[in-house]
């Protein structure tokens, strides 16, 4: 089975400052791990080549510093890496993202399973791989928890608000991964030199069949306008009375009076 | 792509996330229990952590100085002693890369990968001064038959190799290698220390240990030369340790400070509890700044001994102190054995014995300091 990943590339949450002025994620000097999603899609696609045979190759669209996550995904075990680097994919939103990436998987080709994380942890839309299965009109199947590969199909475990499906789907397919398809397992640390025996292949632009047109910021309908921290709201106390039945009617006024409780009609 | 550096920032991203998530959530517990619980062990065999530094020839990551000394210290700040044991381990297998013959390096480096290697030259004797051990090997025909009683090693009981100095002649000190599977190899007792409690120290008692000659490390009489050496690669990896902890005590007072009010105001915002966090931080970034500078020299083929002997003396006594004003910070909470701040300072005390007295360091960086300039 042919299996291409997606991983992006994000700051360190715990340290994630936005530029005001362009309302972008300010990357300097922040250190990049791999999306963790990403990392719990891979490891997805790692089991089912282990199980079924076949070759994992992680893609990658972002600056040159993204090769080093590409190089954490070769040490991690995929069979190579396919970073989309160019000036003129900067600015992209995620139709212009994906645009870029599934013309990226095209050039693969003979691709059966494209595997991606449910949302980035810095933007957080979850609409990239959603878009990339439209644009390959291939078909999908979002927050994927448990998937069992066979040679011709997949069965998909996946948990909704109100349901819990399991679902038998061909391939080619495409499938977002949530964090509980499987536990990451650690980079390898002798692995880590052996990687380099593996190829990470550059494409730009050119190296892709592209329209213009819908590529980084021309190709981007989407603009943030503003963008900032919620404000924090001071918690405050409010302290009911000792008897539990007065208590209890307390509570329930209080909760009447912000809306939370209404009345039965 | 540069490949050291990008080799080096993935291996720091892994020890990371290991230590966010296998070790610093079990802190208080390894400390409780004196025993690496998580299956910590066997996890640090699985990841090849334990290879980190070991050379690629005999199967390992072959990370320089540098980059293993940054990884101690990134685990250091979860937890000391896990920190530690990865250290021994690290000094013995330099030693054997530097000094061992190659039927010694084709045996035993391949196995370092899973069995860990301790250093011993302390006995009941005494430590500081190695001429007074009674250890000893004589050599009987091609082979070399070790008698002797080693005490308070580093992984002494965990680790199945061990690197011994004995006297080959009443004053020349010589190395060798045991295994904890030969004949006459026994385990003694263990050490009831007051900190770093997730090492095991304890005691190997050795009865007519048979080697071959391979079994010698270095030369005859090379004792003291690769015992300095040891100590000197120890300390460059202490003062990664002693880093760890320090930034650990970071950690504790700042998350404190900042959230516990005097009436209304954080006590962060006042200038005791602020002298003392900026203090602890100086003394941190400091000691960090000379493990680097030691292992910079070790990389680069110079003199690292007293840069090394510093970062030990001067960060030891420095995370002990910076203990010491974290547990102030803290208040009566700082001096709880449910809260970890007690346990960093009895960590810390153990760098200011272990690999060389800081008098015996004193000493050397005097000695040093008079030599450059004679
Ligand atoms: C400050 C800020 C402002 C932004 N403004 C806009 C905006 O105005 N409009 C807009 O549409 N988007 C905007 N974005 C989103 C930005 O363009 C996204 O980073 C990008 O489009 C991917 O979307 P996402 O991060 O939401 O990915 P998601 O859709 O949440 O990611 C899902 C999965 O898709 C894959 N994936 C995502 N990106 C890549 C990639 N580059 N290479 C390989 N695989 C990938 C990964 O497997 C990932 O887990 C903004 C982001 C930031 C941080
Ligand atoms: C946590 C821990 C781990 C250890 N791990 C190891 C290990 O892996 N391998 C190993 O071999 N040993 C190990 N040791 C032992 C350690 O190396 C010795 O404790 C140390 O060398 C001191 O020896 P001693 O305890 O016999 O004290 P002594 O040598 O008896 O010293 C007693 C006091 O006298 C001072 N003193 C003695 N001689 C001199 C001198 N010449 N100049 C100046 N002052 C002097 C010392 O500084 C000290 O204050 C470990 C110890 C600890 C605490």
């Amino acid at each position: 089975m042919k299996i291409v990943v997606g991983i992006k590339q994000v700051p360190e949450t715990t340290n994630v400052k936005i530029n005001e002025k362009t309302k972008n994620i300010d990357r300097r000097g922040l250190g990049g791990v791999i999306n963790s999603y990403d990392l719990h899609a891979l490891q997805a696609a790692l089991a089912i080549r282990n199980q079924v045979g076949g070759e994992v190759i992680t893609l990658s669209m972002g600056p040159d510093d993204f090769a080093v996550s590409l190089q954490e995904t070769l040490a991690l075990g995929a069979d190579k890496a396919v970073l989309l680097s160019d000036r003129a994919f900067a600015g992209a939103d995620t139709l212009a993202t994906a645009y870029v990436l599934s013309e990226a998987i095209k050039k693969v080709g003979q691709v059966d399973l494209v595997l991606v994380g449910q949302q980035s942890v810095d933007a957080d839309t979850g609409q990239v791989g959603p878009i990339i299965a439209e644009m390959l009109k291939v078909p999908q199947v979002t927050y994927a928890d448990k998937i069992d590969a066979f040679k011709d199909h997949l069965v998909i475990d996946r948990k909704l608000e109100n349901m819990e499906q399991t679902i038998t789907a061909k391939l080619p397919i495409l499938l977002t991964a949530t964090d509980k398809a499987n536990r990451p397992k650690y980079t390898n640390v002798v692995e880590i030199a052996k990687s380099f025996d593996k190829p990470i292949i550059t494409w730009h632009a050119g190296d892709l069949d592209l329209d213009e047109k819908r590529v980084g910021q021309a190709g981007s309908p989407t603009i943030v306008r503003s963008i900032s921290e919620p404000q924090k709201v001071a918690k405050k106390n409010h302290r009911l009375s000792n008897d539990p039945a007065t208590a209890a009617r307390e509570l329930v006024d209080i909760l009447k009076q912000k809306n939370i409780l209404t009345e039965d009609k | 792509m540069d490949q050291n550096k990008t080799s080096k920032e993935i291996l720091l991203r892994m020890v990371k996330s290991f230590t966010e998530n296998e070790v610093a959530p079990f802190d208080m517990e390894i400390d409780h229990t004196r025993s690496y619980v998580n299956d910590l062990l066997n996890k640090i065999k699985e990841t090849d952590l334990l290879s980190t530094m070991l050379p690629k020839e005999y199967g390992g990551a072959g990370f320089d100085g540098s980059t293993t000394a940054e990884m101690i210290n990134e685990i250091a700040r979860g937890n000391a002693s896990l920190a530690v044991t990865l250290e021994g381990h690290f000094k013995s297998i330099d030693q054997i890369v530097k000094f061992g013959n190659q039927a010694l390096k084709d045996e035993y480096l391949p196995q370092a990968k899973s069995r860990i290697i301790a250093f011993s030259m302390t006995e009941p004797s005494g430590g500081s001064n190695p001429l007074g051990i009674n250890s000893h090997a004589k050599h009987v025909g091609d082979k070399w038959i070790i008698n002797g009683d080693k005490i308070m090693i580093t992984n002494g009981g965990l680790a199945e190799i061990y690197c011994v100095l004995v006297k080959t002649a009443p004053e020349e000190l010589s190395f060798f290698v045991v295994d904890k599977d030969m004949e006459g190899f026994e385990f003694g007792k263990q050490e009831n220390f007051l900190g770093l409690t997730g090492v095991p120290v304890g005691e190997i008692v050795m009865n007519n240990i048979e080697v071959d000659e391979s079994h010698l490390l270095g030369k005859v009489g090379m004792g003291k030369e690769i015992g300095d050496s040891a100590h000197n690669d120890a300390r460059v990896l202490m003062g990664a340790v002693l880093t760890g902890i320090m930034e650990h005590e970071l950690d504790i007072v700042t998350d404190y400070a900042t959230h516990r009010k005097a009436i209304d105001t954080p006590i962060i915002q006042m200038q005791g509890i602020q002298r003392k966090i900026a203090d602890i931080a100086i003394a941190k970034e400091t000691t960090k700044l000379l493990y680097q500078k030691a292992a910079w020299l070790k990389d680069n083929r110079q003199d690292y001994e007293e840069e090394a002997a510093m970062a030990k003396a001067y960060g030891s006594r420095s995370a002990v102190k910076s203990g010491d004003d974290a547990l102030q910070i803290l208040g009566g909470y700082g001096y709880s054995l449910d809260y970890p701040v007690e346990h960093l300072i009895r960590d810390a005390r153990a760098m200011e014995l272990a690999e060389g007295t800081v008098e015996k360091m004193r000493t050397e960086i005097a000695l040093i300091e008079a030599k450059n300039r004679a």
